[in-house]
């Protein structure tokens, strides 16, 4: 029986294979090619470097210059009329080969051409860490002349210390609007009530990022527009993200898609000339070694394979080591000692 | 000269001349048939008229027996209808208080209107299932938050408005400058949120107390309130005070979009009422006409209408329904008086709900206004 054999013969050497490959994982899982540091040893590491922090101005030019070359975050950070004429194929960063024209109904409902007044000076990025609570940086962060906040953080009164009250740019997922509002199919008054709390900011949303956040971003707008709220709705550039999703790549950054605080750090890095970064501590341990929530205001955890938070804050300790941005971490120092 | 040509001479009643003898005939059954209802009505009826008929006057009395003799809309050719109709204008409408009171009592049997129009918590209450009207299958158990939407109670009662005034969209009302008339009236009801604005207000008036909605409306002309919402909202300020309803347990698709009209006018902070019309309702109002021979699909919002002001008010008067292509003139008009889009076709059985309407009004049920309104 030859083909017997044959049949034997390959399927034991299937096994052997399969036998091999686990090893290999095993190989890999023990021995992996780059390693993260644990998280006490980036607390230890946070503590040691301690409160100096000495600005950096080449850094910040170097940056500015790298960022401006490869992604063009004043001209692309949103679609606009000017970047996005009519029948301009904006094609997904978030999906595999998909991708939306902009017809008539969407081509109306893009800002003219940047908004923002360039150059910024002051910007503050603020996160949703756990770490934000009591932290007492509210004043800190008010100060600031461009703040940036993500995915529609809450700033209800026991939060204003530690968080600040003025926003000028809030990012908002449309998953969000799915989850909390319902898509907005059914009532919109509670989402138009939320967002009241924002003034007159700029909501900041990658509606062409994925598949099916595109039409909550667009009722998001209608809502607005509808109850002629003074909110101005961007919709994020999906170019840009890609672009900027490249940029963190080559610098060791490995995840399916970088967190939002990322992009708008790189944002503010391109836009401003003094970025401070607030919230951003994706441990669960402080500094204090007392346990840290995920966010300021909940503890739900992510998916836990779509963000890379932890390569994330190294690059970013990186750039506050060499002074190209701030980054705080646990207590703000009272005013009389910033000045 | 052994055999004869056997048809010869013998073709009397042969195919071509039996043929020839029907067309004849046909010819001149017509022409009799012309001549004898030809337009010796009006001439007869001209002659003697002295101002407006009475209501019992025997001119009036031979009239209505005319129209009624008409017992199916395919008995007669419509001009003859036509004809019959306009005759009649001449004599002046009253209404039959037996005839009306009994059509009224059959309704309630049937429908009742004063309880089961509307889905309200009181006929619905939370946790039951409600059936849909032709989505044999589809049932939508009643949860809390659709609870929430209905009115405590029915908001209108049996008889409630003396005069009531339905506005069709027939293009029959068009110059009917009608307008004032219908404003005069206690309480109008409008159908498919159709337009009031100067254009038209000398013709179909403005006042509006309940206006119905199509969901197909919703969904072609306002994406079905998934996008813009302040559009539909602006639309519906043209008709202050007046009440929405909406077939929304119709069939499945209208559910939804139904329901949003309710939480749009919520976000607006809107006081107006929205109400559902209940399924079971509108299955027995169509059952009901089924009986008295409107056979369709689907019936027309203004029947549904109508029915429902035959109980909430004293006195009908129909404006606007006219579903034929020609006024009783035979001059053409449009379909509706603000467009001339025609509906799907097999879908309403218009032309038999109005010859239903001739009959009613001949009956003195209700009063079918189709001339100028002086």
């Amino acid at each position: 029986m030859p083909v017997c054999m044959l049949v034997r013969c390959c399927r034991a050497k299937l096994s052997v294979w399969a036998a091999l490959c686990v090893l290999v994982l095993c190989w890999f899982y023990v021995f992996p090619g780059y390693r993260l540091p644990a998280d006490k040893e980036i607390a230890e590491e946070v503590l040691r470097h301690g409160e100096a922090w000495r600005k950096n101005q080449t850094g910040i030019d170097l940056y500015r210059k790298l960022l401006t070359e490869c992604c063009d975050p004043r001209r692309m950070f949103a679609v606009t009329k000017e970047n996005s004429p009519l029948g301009k194929v904006l094609w997904y960063d978030g999906e595999f080969y998909y991708s939306h024209t902009v017809n008539n109904e969407t081509y109306q409902l893009f800002v003219q051409d940047n908004p923002l007044t360039l150059p910024l000076k002051k910007c503050a990025v603020v996160g949703n860490g756990g770490i934000l609570r009591h932290s007492k940086c509210g004043k800190d962060i008010d100060q600031a002349d461009f703040i940036m906040r993500c995915n529609l953080p809450p700033l209800s009164k026991e939060y204003v210390e530690d968080v600040g009250t003025i926003t000028h740019l809030v990012t908002a997922n449309p998953s969000i609007i799915e989850k909390r509002f319902q898509n907005l199919l059914w009532s919109r008054k509670d989402f138009v009530d939320s967002m009241k709390v924002y003034g007159s900011s700029y909501i900041y949303m990658p509606a062409f990022s994925m598949k099916p956040g595109t039409d909550p971003s667009l009722r998001a707008y209608y809502a607005l527009a509808d109850s002629s709220s003074n909110l101005t709705m961007l919709f994020a550039n999906p170019e840009f993200l890609h672009m900027v999703g490249k940029f963190w790549k080559a610098r060791n950054v490995h995840a399916r898609r970088l967190s939002t605080g990322l992009f708008l750090v790189s944002l503010a890095l391109g836009l401003c000339e003094e970025v401070t970064v607030y919230g951003f501590w994706p441990f669960s341990v402080g500094l204090d070694e007392q346990p840290v929530s995920h966010h300021y205001y909940d503890n739900i955890l992510p998916y836990k394979w779509v963000h890379a938070m932890p390569e994330e804050f190294v690059q970013l300790w990186h750039l506050h080591k060499s002074g190209t941005l701030r980054m705080r971490v646990g207590r703000c120092p009272s005013q009389d000692g910033v000045s | 000269m052994a055999y004869a040509d056997p048809s010869s001479g013998r073709d009397l009643l042969g195919n071509r001349s039996l043929c020839f003898i029907f067309i004849c005939a046909f010819g001149l059954v017509t022409l009799l048939q012309q001549i004898l209802y030809g337009k010796n009505y009006i001439k007869r009826y001209l002659e003697n008229y002295d101002g407006s008929f009475e209501y019992n006057s025997t001119a009036c009395r031979e009239l209505r027996q005319e129209i009624m003799d008409v017992k199916v809309l395919t008995m007669v050719k419509s001009s003859e209808l036509f004809e019959r109709w306009r005759n009649l204008q001449v004599c002046r409408w009253e209404q039959n208080k037996e005839e009306t009171s009994n059509f009224k009592m059959s309704l309630s049997r049937c429908c009742n209107a004063p309880s089961f129009l509307f889905t309200t918590k009181r006929n619905t209450p939370a946790g039951t299932k409600l059936r849909y009207e032709v989505d044999a299958n589809g049932i939508l158990p009643i949860t809390n938050e659709i609870f929430k939407m209905f009115p405590d109670d029915m908001p209108y009662s049996k008889s409630q408005f003396k005069k009531c005034a339905v506005i069709g969209n027939g293009g029959i009302i068009k110059n009917s400058k009608c307008g004032k008339e219908i404003d005069s009236a206690d309480f109008v009801f409008r159908c498919n949120i159709p337009p009031i604005n100067e254009k038209y207000t000398v013709d179909v008036g403005s006042k509006t107390d309940l206006v119905t909605i199509n969901p197909s409306i919703i969904t072609e002309r306002f994406q079905k309130l998934e996008k813009w919402r302040r559009p539909f909202y602006e639309v519906l300020q043209n008709y202050d005070n007046s009440s929405v309803v909406l077939p929304a347990f119709y069939n499945t698709r209208n559910t939804d979009v139904s329901f949003r009209v309710k939480y749009m006018l919520d976000d607006f902070d809107s006081q107006r009422n929205v109400f559902f019309f209940h399924p079971q309702y509108l299955l027995n109002v169509q059952r009901f006409w089924t009986v008295q021979g409107v056979r369709a699909k689907r019936l027309s919002s203004g029947l549904m209408l109508v029915t429902a002001a035959l109980e909430l008010c004293e006195e009908v008067h129909l404006y606007g329904f006219w579903a034929f292509s020609v006024n009783p003139s035979g001059i053409f008009i449009t379909h509706h008086y603000y467009d001339n889009v025609k509906p799907r076709p097999g879908f309403h059985a218009m032309p038999h709900e109005i010859f239903n309407f001739i009959h009613m009004h001949t009956r003195g049920i209700i009063n079918v206004h189709t001339g100028q309104c002086t």
